[in-house]
């Protein structure tokens, strides 16, 4: 009995599926376990510890670390439910998810740039109202970008983030038992005597936060652990703990290069202890109460629709100016303050932009292979892992995104280096891939999983083999999110900065990384157009899956 | 050609679904299942069409026309299904939906079988729109006709008949029935509706085991 069993266990595990399915998660998962015991022996080097814990730079910067990262994380998550208070089930959520890819494809550090070109002391803002306003015809001696309260990297941080988190809803809200029966669920409360939003923060913001979960738990990650945005709008005295952590590991001195690494992880704590604490906080929030009160809001839907209406216009019109500042910017010759408009403009930015084709290049390639590989893992493995490994996998699939930034890159590039690929393409298209992944499944899964697999069987039934079910109905229904993630894909992979410079070795140059390194120099011009060119790119990408993903025309 | 379904068992883990269930269809005649919600009726057609998950274990035989077919795949079994939804293609054209069904061979003679099927339906001039500019009832239609394109051996209906409205339901079941008896093909149907047996000698009552 026991061997049959045996027997039975061992025929089910053996089928092609689960051989494959096998094959694909070790794919990830040795490189991924490589990358994390890797990145955890660089911080064991005997009384750094001690060293770490009494350096006078570590609490300013963790404590700065815990503001600027938790602040602008609940900022984000608090506009994003409450715009969602007002647009959800509303004509203005469809006009605003599709604002949202033009939005996702502008990358962290152009977006920091270009706010940096707004409210700098000799930024376009105080040039709008100088003199006549401020009187100034010198900029100010301000701290506007890098202020010592960490408010321009929040700003940064809230306004890049809050689309990231609508987007996590909009793909959440794609399946059919999701969003449909939520906006039903919705009409059934009001119909019970409940006004609009109070039917919304009862019935249906308890069922979006558990959904909401892995995209919070990314932007946590993320704001506490930046260090290109903290290097452009961050503070500097004290920075951040990732900035800090980040200096020391550039450090040739060893013993502080594990300073470095043991920061890391403490910021890995951190993330990890306020993922914890926020989860919980945010589902007790969202537990709704029970008093028979019905709220008031007479004015119902109108009101709703203005409200939402012109939260997504304030959000548009941030992107849309730092965009056009960014603009302005990389053609801006001779430009003295307080004149709000260049004496002269000049293309010299984008002649040495042209000139280095080869960091074009570069982050072309880099985002088409990367992104065309964590494609075709994703669909194979949407395609044939079991549901309980699929779950299992969800967890080491976003290490990427919860490791802090620096601990990532340390085992990154000493994986790469015990290997031997270290400053190699193949090596950095593996680190564009892996960070690539976790953001092509969440975008692809929504849609794989909501597909209906009575087609399937439809198309069996009408005598059709699987690949024929794959080749000719199902991929080709699943088109738009295909192309989507493919999008998403190659916005993450352009923003890549720490991966592409340390597994790089400072051999490779990407836009982002220009971008990032001549934010701290002088060359306003040329870093717009580096920065523009950064956003351009996943534009033309996003543009392209929407045309291509588009749905087929019938004649009539 | 008859259908010969015998279950010892359906269970989906622990719950036991059907238990010592016999079904004969025979040609041209429509065989009615009937039950309670959740009483395994779905899973009997699933079982049949070879389309039951992996999480329901199924003990029994199913024959169509003398082959045990119980082992093979979904594709080979060519057993013609209808859902309650009728799960047209929406990026096809009505005629590349009916074209998708129709077995290999010489593409004048497929071609030939999609444009019977259009003029059956009154379709000719609509062939090239989008499915989803056709209402409910003419869906239900292009989407029977899918299915026999396929030339099926046997027809199982989930409650294709649940979504339509009362006068659609009774045109649709009609020219259901119709194709049954003129293709001669076992068929069987699973339905709530008292109103959708065709012939009450030929109604079965599933309720879950204790």
């Amino acid at each position: 009995m026991r061997a049959n069993t045996l027997v039975h266990h061992l025929r089910r595990f053996l089928q092609p599926e689960r051989i494959a399915s096998g094959a694909l998660a070790a794919l990830v998962l040795l490189p991924l376990l490589a990358i994390v015991w890797a990145s955890v022996r660089s911080a064991l080097h005997p009384g750094v510890w001690d060293v770490l814990v009494s350096a006078p730079v570590l609490w300013p910067a963790w404590r700065m670390t815990l503001w600027t990262g938790l602040v602008s994380t609940l900022a984000a998550y608090g506009l994003c439910a409450w715009f969602l208070s007002y647009a959800f089930g509303q004509p203005i959520w469809v006009r605003c998810v599709r604002t949202l890819g033009p939005m996702l494809a502008v990358p962290h550090a152009a977006f920091a740039v270009g706010l940096v070109f707004l409210i700098a002391p000799s930024g376009w803002l105080l040039r709008a109202v100088s003199p006549w306003l401020t009187g100034f015809n010198q900029p100010p001696a301000w701290l506007t970008s890098q202020d010592p309260w960490g408010l321009g990297m929040i700003a940064v941080l809230v306004f890049k983030e809050l689309p990231f988190l609508l987007w996590g809803i909009a793909t959440q809200l794609q399946r059919d038992d999701a969003g449909p029966r939520l906006v039903q669920e919705l009409r059934v409360a009001q119909t019970m005597g409940y006004a609009r939003r109070a039917a919304f923060w009862r019935v249906v913001w308890p069922q979006l936060v558990p959904r909401l979960r892995w995209p919070l738990w990314a932007v946590l990650a993320y704001n506490l652990s930046v260090v290109d945005i903290a290097q452009i709008a961050g503070p500097s005295n004290p920075s951040t703990l990732s900035v800090l952590a980040w200096q020391w590991l550039q450090d040739s001195d060893e013993s502080t290069n594990a300073q470095g690494a043991i920061a890391g992880w403490l910021l890995a704590a951190t993330v990890g202890a306020c993922a914890v604490v926020l989860v919980v906080a945010s589902s007790l929030a969202a537990t709704p109460r029970f008093d028979g009160s019905r709220g008031v809001d007479a004015r119902a839907n109108s009101f709703s629709a203005r409200w939402g209406g012109y939260v997504l216009f304030a959000l548009c019109a941030v992107y849309g100016l730092i965009l056009l500042a960014l603009l302005v910017g990389s053609v801006s010759g001779v430009w003295p303050f307080p004149q709000w408009w260049p004496s002269t403009l000049s293309l010299q930015a984008w002649d040495s932009v042209a000139s280095s084709s080869a960091t074009l290049r570069t982050t072309i390639v880099l985002a088409l292979c990367s992104t065309m590989l964590a494609l075709l893992w994703a669909v194979a493995w949407l395609e044939l892992a079991p549901k309980a490994w699929d779950r299992a996998m969800r967890w080491p699939l976003v290490v990427p995104l919860l490791l802090p930034s620096v601990l990532w890159v340390v085992g990154l590039h000493s994986v790469a280096l015990q290997w031997g690929a270290s400053a190699s393409w193949g090596a950095l298209i593996a680190a564009h891939t892996l960070a690539v992944l976790p953001y092509v499944v969440i975008t692809l899964s929504p849609a794989y999983f909501g597909f209906d697999q009575r087609y399937a069987h439809i198309s069996a039934s009408l005598g059709r083999s699987y690949t024929a079910f794959l080749w000719r109905v199902k991929w080709p229904m699943l088109r738009a999110s295909v192309y989507a993630a493919a999008a998403v894909g190659v916005a993450v992979s352009v923003a890549q900065y720490l991966p592409t410079l340390y597994v790089g070795e400072g051999r490779f140059s990407t836009v982002t990384t220009e971008a990032v390194t001549l934010a701290s120099g002088g060359q306003r011009a040329l870093v717009a157009a580096y920065a523009w060119l950064q956003w351009l790119i996943p534009v033309v990408g996003f543009s392209a899956a929407a045309w291509l993903g588009k749905p087929r025309q019938f004649r009539p | 050609m008859a259908l010969d379904i015998h279950i010892t068992s359906l269970s989906a883990g622990h719950q036991l679904l059907v238990h010592n269930l016999h079904v004969h269809c025979p040609p041209g005649q429509v065989t009615t299942l009937m039950g309670d919600s959740g009483s395994g009726k779905s899973s009997v057609l699933a079982a049949i069409a070879g389309t039951l998950d992996a999480a329901v274990q199924f003990d029994g035989t199913i024959v169509l026309n003398d082959d045990s077919i119980t082992t093979w795949p979904c594709a080979q079994r060519r057993i013609g299904v209808l859902f309650q939804d009728d799960l047209l293609f929406a990026h096809m054209t009505i005629r590349e939906n009916l074209l998708f069904a129709v077995p290999a061979g010489p593409a004048a003679q497929r071609q030939a079988a999609v444009q019977q099927a259009l003029q059956e339906l009154g379709f000719s001039d609509m062939a090239h729109r989008s499915p989803n500019t056709l209402s409910g009832g003419q869906r239900a239609r292009v989407s029977l006709l899918r299915t026999l394109l396929a030339k099926p051996r046997a027809l199982l209906l989930d409650e294709p008949f649940s979504k339509l409205d009362a006068a659609l339901r009774q045109q649709f079941r009609e020219f259901v029935f119709a194709h049954v008896r003129k293709y001669r093909l076992p068929t069987l149907l699973v339905t709530h509706d008292l109103a959708d047996v065709a012939d009450s000698q030929r109604c079965i009552h599933v309720s879950t085991p204790c």
